[in-house]
């Protein structure tokens, strides 16, 4: 009898294994399925879709993506304007995040609630104010420009990490180091700044991603001299060249996958994101 | 060489400090000591200048430093929880000091090596902190703080992070270090038997206010509140009536026994008394012991074994009771009838309206 109870046993946490694994294969290529398509589709010729595979293989989609679509030139764009909107953005979460994690405010969730809101109202609905705005203070087409327009969501996310990573810091430490005679400007310096070093890492990053990705702001503030890669792959959507829209898409991921490998390795942003105390 | 004059800190409410005067002299250890919330810490930070005092001023040296700020006292302080800069080696945490003051690198790296061979950590420099234990951390931060030679060393609570054994060791260490260099120090503790190990003189503070300031013998031997005896040593108490007084000596009547002690001033006959008595320092007598001055007779209550000693709750007649501790060999039961003693002139007398803890 025990026997048998054993047995129903074993094969109903087998069968609860098999269910776990095919969720997640199932998962895993839903979520892969689209990219899977779109890579495809950028190698493929004469494909429209009737098979399972394309006929023939080829890379000249790549070529006229980067001749006619001129990917070089816009990704030397997309990164200064990342560039610029981190380094803002790491202004505002250093400012913020010592006001934020250091001291006593009336008000301190409020004004953090008000700062994180343009992350949760769809940035098309400001988008038109910003455009109007920018155009008045002549920011258009600018990198400077689209840069600030990306700060309004990557700044955010700068502020979080960062007041959390301030906040973390061990308030004797600091203390020891004014006594042992280091004014403010010293103390931040030399203490400071390399024990913030890992968060200001983290908030780059994911600053950089947001502002790398980020279409709907830049839509409304580009012109011919910087455009971006999620607005370029858009514009080629609208020529109709699925095919070279393809080759741009897989274009655009390959650097993201390659920071995310480097973080994987060198820094787990899930860590670094929770604050340091006892991390 | 350090003053507190008239300070007072509120946060709020709540008087952190009262009208403190302190006047810390010139190459002494003088120890804040008290229980936790009594206000040491507060003091101690108000002379770093990381607390702003509500009234009154700090005086480094003859230069009221009230409004100077933290980093420009010259002060040194070993912190309760070492405080070290984690990203830094031992090296550069004790040279860190040396190095703000824009010392060249290479008198920087001597200095160094010579605090650091103070301290016993020569073999460590390249090392960092997480690598340390906690005595040796600490050690670090000593060195830390006396490497540029501050005009006073505070430390603030700077032991009770380490285990109990490594307290006393360092203790010594401690002591050892700032002796050699002469240096004056300010150190906050609320552990009484550290204090009386390691200061020149004691403050004693209750609820901001100074209770009491004085070598380590006239704390102990000549507390001047119930808080201050009941704080340092062990204490019982005993109330009583005052009979006579003539000379310098007042007759106390208490539990049913007559005790002459010194007179307090402004003492009269009829007036009540508070009697401390340190239980160590009552004498069990033989039951047949003649009756006299300080004798008294007592029941045993209850008797607790302590490894090198017995305590002992007494029963006094009046409803009183008495601690008294003996050697082992004595071993009363309870409900045993003794006779005890004590001693001429280990009886005190304290004010009995003072502020009880």
């Amino acid at each position: 009898m025990r026997e048998a109870a054993r047995a129903y046993g074993q094969a109903f946490r087998e069968a609860r294994t098999l269910l776990a694994y095919t969720l997640l294969v199932s998962l895993t290529l839903f979520i892969l399925a689209p990219f899977a398509m779109i890579a495809l589709r950028s190698v493929g010729r004469g494909w429209f879709g009737k098979r399972w595979l394309p006929p023939e293989l080829t890379l000249e989609w790549y070529r006229w993506a980067v001749e006619v679509g001129n990917i070089p030139e816009v990704l030397k764009n997309t990164v200064i304007i990342g560039g610029l909107a981190v380094l803002i953005s790491t202004a505002i979460g250093l400012t913020a995040g010592w006001a934020f994690g250091r001291c006593r405010l009336p008000g301190k969730e409020l004004l953090m609630a008000l700062l994180l809101l343009p992350l949760m109202i769809p940035p098309i609905t400001y988008a038109l104010g910003v455009a109007r705005l920018f155009y008045a203070l002549h920011l258009v087409d600018t990198h400077v420009g689209v840069a600030l327009a990306h700060v309004a969501v990557c700044a955010p996310y700068a502020i979080m990490v960062l007041s959390a990573s301030i906040e973390g810091l061990d308030e004797r430490v600091l203390e020891a180091a004014s006594v042992c005679g280091a004014g403010p400007g010293r103390r931040f310096l030399h203490v400071v700044l390399p024990l913030l070093l890992p968060g200001i890492v983290a908030s780059a990053i994911f600053t950089f991603t947001h502002s790398y990705n980020e279409f709907t702001l830049t839509l409304l503030t580009y012109g011919p001299h910087t455009v971006t890669l999620p607005v370029r792959t858009y514009l080629a959507v609208g020529d109709g060249y699925w095919e070279i829209t393809s080759a741009m898409a897989v274009l655009m991921v390959i650097p993201s996958l390659l920071i995310l490998a480097v973080v994987q390795r060198r820094a787990r942003p899930e860590r670094l994101v929770g604050g340091f105390k006892g991390a | 060489m350090i003053e507190l004059r008239g300070v007072t800190t509120r946060y709020g409410s709540v008087v952190a400090n009262d009208r403190l005067d302190l006047v810390v002299r010139r190459g002494e250890l003088l120890t804040l000591l008290g229980p936790s919330g009594c206000g040491k810490t507060t003091a101690l930070r108000t002379m770093t200048g990381h607390v702003r005092p509500t009234e009154g001023r700090v005086i480094i040296d003859g230069c009221d430093v009230t409004a100077v700020p933290t980093h420009r006292r010259e002060l040194g302080m070993v912190f309760q929880n070492f405080a070290l800069f984690p990203h830094m080696t031992v090296a550069d945490n004790v040279g860190f000091p040396l190095m703000i003051r824009g010392l060249a690198r290479a008198e920087r790296s001597q200095r160094v090596a010579e605090t650091l061979r103070l301290v016993r950590l020569e073999a460590h420099g390249a090392k960092y902190p997480r690598q340390l234990s906690g005595g040796q951390q600490q050690r670090v931060g000593l060195a830390r703080a006396l490497i540029y030679r501050p005009k006073v060393l505070l430390l603030d609570e700077p032991l009770s992070n380490l285990d109990a054994r490594l307290r006393e060791e360092m203790r010594f260490e401690i002591r050892e270090v700032i002796t050699r260099l002469g240096i004056t120090a300010v150190y906050v503790t609320h552990d009484q038997e550290e204090a009386l190990a390691l200061s020149d003189r004691i403050a004693i503070m209750h609820r901001g206010r100074l209770a009491q300031l004085g070598s380590p013998e006239e704390v102990y031997g000549r507390p001047a509140s119930r808080f201050v005896a009941e704080f340092v040593g062990l204490s019982t108490f005993l109330e009583g009536r005052i009979e006579r007084v003539e000379g310098g000596q007042m007759v106390v009547a208490v539990a049913g026994g007559r005790l002459a002690v010194p007179a307090r001033p402004g003492a009269a006959a009829g007036q009540p008394a508070l009697l401390l008595v340190r239980p160590n320092e009552i004498e069990l007598l033989p039951a047949d012991a003649p009756p006299g001055d300080g004798v008294l007779d007592a029941v045993v209550e209850a008797g607790t074994y302590l490894g090198d000693r017995m305590d002992y709750r007494l029963g006094l007649p009046g409803g009183l009771r008495l601690r008294l501790q003996a050697g082992v060999a004595t071993r009363l039961r309870p409900g045993a009838a003794v006779r005890l003693r004590i001693p001429h002139g280990r009886a005190l007398v304290l004010n009995p309206s003072d502020d009880a803890a």
